[in-house]
């Protein structure tokens, strides 16, 4: 809901509550049929625009600042815990080190998806000649730490 | 489809068409459900294949396999921000090293312990190389 919107509502409130009041007492002042006197004084009215301003900033807050830091712990913990989801990798066999398609029995194509869902958990793109020479998880912690330049 | 730098194999071929047909599913079934069950199907697809010990009926498939990929490319395909496409394709340019070489006296005499520093790396670098590939042939050194 834009702002014109909840500024065109409220006001239409505000005419229709008018209306009635004037039909009770007829003796409403003549200046309180002013639109924006009403909005302002009435505390419905301006509970609603307060509500409807919040609602609005908590919906629209967009992050553009940098991401969390990596460290290459963390690297690492991120990268085991996509393999370790993956099906056809079996948690208890996995470590570091273990050989994608020698120890875990992975074939090519299951390594390609494997690389993809890196791809997707560190949101850049690993081209096939890299792809290749990633055979385990530590190559690709390494990757991904050269990568984002994280040494430590 | 793109120039070839290298020899690729056919195997590495066949995973790199497996990939970007992936992708494209991606870009088309924005639903997770949805893509995954496409996914699955065209893996079977690619399964059916895996025992083919022909060359000449893998290339074949191979190429129908490109041809089919290409016919169904989407128009619009979702690529990662910093890659080539995305929006934010070089957007941060990083200097190379070497402009700070070319920075005026004045200028690095600001910095006069980064430079020193620098200068002692630029040693060591070049006493690394000549105990790893020995001494440069002196014909070959100056380019001109």
């Amino acid at each position: 809901m834009s702002l014109t919107q909840v500024v065109r509502s409220c006001s239409r409130f505000a005419a229709k509550s008018l209306r009635v009041t004037a039909a009770v007492s007829s003796t409403a002042q003549p200046q309180m049929r002013l639109m924006h006197r009403i909005s302002s004084n009435s505390p419905a009215v301006s509970a609603l625009l307060n509500q409807n301003y919040s609602a609005w900033q908590s919906q629209f807050v967009r992050n553009y600042s940098a991401k969390p830091p990596l460290t290459l712990k963390l690297i690492g913990e991120r990268v085991l815990l996509v393999l370790k989801l993956y099906d056809k990798i079996d948690p208890s066999k996995l470590s570091v080190d273990s050989h994608f398609i020698n120890d875990l029995g992975l074939d090519s194509l299951d390594h390609v998806e494997v690389i993809m869902a890196m791809e997707d958990e560190f949101g850049f793109e690993i081209p096939d000649s890299d792809a290749e020479k990633l055979l385990k998880p530590a190559d690709i912690i390494k990757y991904v730490a050269d990568k984002e330049d994280i040494y430590d | 489809m793109s120039v070839p730098f290298t020899v690729r194999t056919h195997s590495r071929q066949v995973c790199s068409l497996y990939k970007r047909a992936l992708r494209n599913l991606e870009a088309w079934y924005d639903r997770k459900n949805i893509f995954r069950y496409r996914a699955v199907l065209l893996r079977q697809r690619f399964d059916k294949n895996r025992s083919v010990t022909d060359m000449a009926e893998a290339s074949r498939l191979l190429a129908a396999g490109e041809q089919e990929l290409f016919e169904t490319k989407h128009f619009q395909p979702r690529t990662f921000a910093n890659s080539a496409g995305g929006c934010a394709f070089e957007r941060e340019v990083i200097p190379p090293d070497w402009v700070i070489d070319y920075w005026h006296p004045l200028e690095k005499a600001q910095y006069p312990e980064y430079f020193a520093k620098r200068e002692q790396r630029k040693q060591e670098f070049v006493a690394w190389w000549e105990k790893q590939y020995g001494k440069p042939d002196p014909k070959d050194l100056g380019h001109h």
